[in-house]
């Protein structure tokens, strides 16, 4: 029941709604103001007991706003049974056959969802990472470099700008091929890139030890103790003249907590879960040996505990 | 200790008690004004070599003073190496006899300087995290890829090398005065951004 101008009357007269013809019928004269009206409310009826695996609500993909048409997934197939004519059966061909603008930037986003999958990393990086892709790609200096390391780069800068910054040997470690420099270079051109085009607004602060200690405890498999003492230490060391990569500080760090704690882990093991070489460690431990009273919390060492410490 | 004698008995001071820096490598380029052959001073320089599938240019070596010049076919030459400017013209100008004397006419045309390295010591250990997080707009800090903080200064146009000792590299400038007024931009900033040795 709705009040419409009805043409007939000259007047706005009451108006009925016919839902089985999709009628618009004017109450007083029955003139039908509009007719095959669409029905916009729900096509199917879901319940809660059915599988989730078929929503027809939904049809195709997720859109994706990177992409040239969004994501669009519809194709024309061929006719079953008969060809049929000429043309139905060529269509199909035609669509196929015509180049796809994004081709190169599925791939690349596919490559990157590889990646991340291998880390452990959240959508949210993934996506992140799409978006730094899609900003550099196909730049003239760029089609020189591996394609790897720059995928590697955005995803590395991704992480960072997330602020759950990961090695770059971690990155090496899931990119085929790429190497720790051309990563580096290509990281410092994508980094210059996004400044000239977001004008300035990049500021990916630097690593500390501390963004990485958490996770290469869980690798050790470290007790909650060892790794509050580990984090305690990591925090004091940051004021000491240590001239070292951070990761080497941690790695040497999370050496110190575990030889005081019962369960020791060797050098080799500390080497493989941070990525730090052994003679690293081992240096960065002579760098910090002297200092060991002061970064060992004291509520996990005592002063005769640290005496214990084998001296480099 | 000795290292720390000899360092600072190496390192020119003026009066206020400030570091000067001291000048490493000059780059020159001086155009010959005509066509070289290339093949045949390679074959009659001494000191010469050429590798025209390496690189399109012959590498010669003089040894007073001591520096590295790339000859092109064109005539054109790239002197690299001298530790004064005077020096890098000397040099250019015995490059330049030297291939006149294997047969060329040779002109000394636009000599001019590209490139000056200096490097320099404020001898205090520096904070480069901290620094780093304070200009962000000009400094470029990666522990993992490099140990220097890589500060980029606009007035006047210099790249410098920060070290977390406190060494300095000073490259980019295309005259002296360039160099030492970086120098004196950057070393307050420096200085505010000192570790300071606390002995407990």
């Amino acid at each position: 029941m709705a009040d419409s101008f009805c043409p007939d009357c000259k007047r706005p007269t009451e108006v009925v709604f016919d839902h089985s013809a999709g009628d618009t019928v004017c109450s007083e004269c029955g003139l039908v103001l509009e007719a095959h009206s669409i029905d916009e409310t729900s096509e199917w009826r879901t319940f809660a007991n059915e599988s989730g695996d078929n929503d027809p609500v939904r049809v195709g993909g997720p859109s994706n706003p990177l992409l040239a048409d969004g994501g669009l997934s519809t194709v024309i197939s061929k006719p079953n049974g008969s060809s049929g004519d000429f043309l139905t059966s060529s269509l199909g061909r035609w669509q196929n056959r015509g180049a796809n603008p994004d081709r190169s930037l599925i791939q690349a986003f596919k490559t990157i969802a590889t990646m991340s999958d291998r880390l452990g990393l959240v959508a949210t990086i993934k996506d992140r990472a799409n978006e730094i892709y899609k900003k550099v790609e196909d730049q003239k200096p760029l089609r020189g470099r591996n394609q790897d390391a720059i995928l590697a780069a955005c995803l590395y800068i991704a992480c960072r700008q997330e602020d759950k910054p990961r090695t770059v040997k971690e990155i090496c470690s899931v990119a085929n091929g790429a190497t720790k420099k051309e990563i580096g270079r290509a990281k410092e051109y994508i980094v210059k890139q996004l400044e000239v085009e977001m004008g300035q607004s990049m500021e990916m602060g630097t690593i500390h030890a501390g963004d990485f200690l958490r996770r290469f405890c869980s690798h050790l498999g470290m007790s909650n103790q060892t790794v509050k003492a580990a984090q305690e230490a990591v925090q004091k060391s940051e004021e000491l003249d240590i001239r070292r990569s951070p990761i080497s500080i941690a790695a040497a760090v999370i050496y110190i907590i575990t030889q005081l704690s019962d369960d020791k882990k060797l050098l080799k093991d500390i080497s493989l879960a941070t990525g730090v070489a052994e003679g690293t460690i081992r240096n960065s431990y002579k760098d910090l040996h002297p200092h060991a009273s002061k970064l060992v919390p004291s509520w996990y060492a005592k002063k005769e505990d640290l005496k214990n410490l084998c001296s480099p | 200790m000795a290292d720390t004698g000899s360092s600072e008995s190496n390192q020119v001071s003026d009066p206020s008690g400030r570091p000067t820096p001291m000048l490493q490598n000059v780059v020159s380029t001086v155009n010959l004004n005509c066509t070289l052959d290339l093949k045949a001073i390679a074959l009659h320089a001494r000191n010469a070599e050429y590798n025209p599938r390496r690189f399109a240019a012959v590498v010669m070596r003089i040894k007073e003073p001591k520096t590295t010049a790339l000859i092109f076919s064109s005539g054109k030459i790239v002197c690299t190496g001298a530790k004064t400017v005077q020096q890098s013209q000397l040099a250019a100008r015995k490059y330049a006899r030297i291939v006149e004397k294997l047969g060329f006419h040779v002109n000394f045309r636009d000599f001019k300087i590209q490139n000056l390295v200096a490097s320099c010591n404020v001898l205090v250990p520096i904070s480069l995290t901290r620094l780093a997080c304070h200009h962000y707009e000009h400094a470029t800090y990666e522990p993992e890829l490099f140990p220097g903080l890589i500060y980029r200064m606009r007035r006047p146009k210099i790249t410098m090398l920060i070290f977390p000792s406190g060494k300095l590299v000073i490259t980019g400038a295309k005259e002296r005065v360039e160099i030492d007024t970086a120098f004196e931009n950057i070393y307050p900033v420096l200085m505010s951004f000192r570790i300071n040795k606390k002995d407990k």
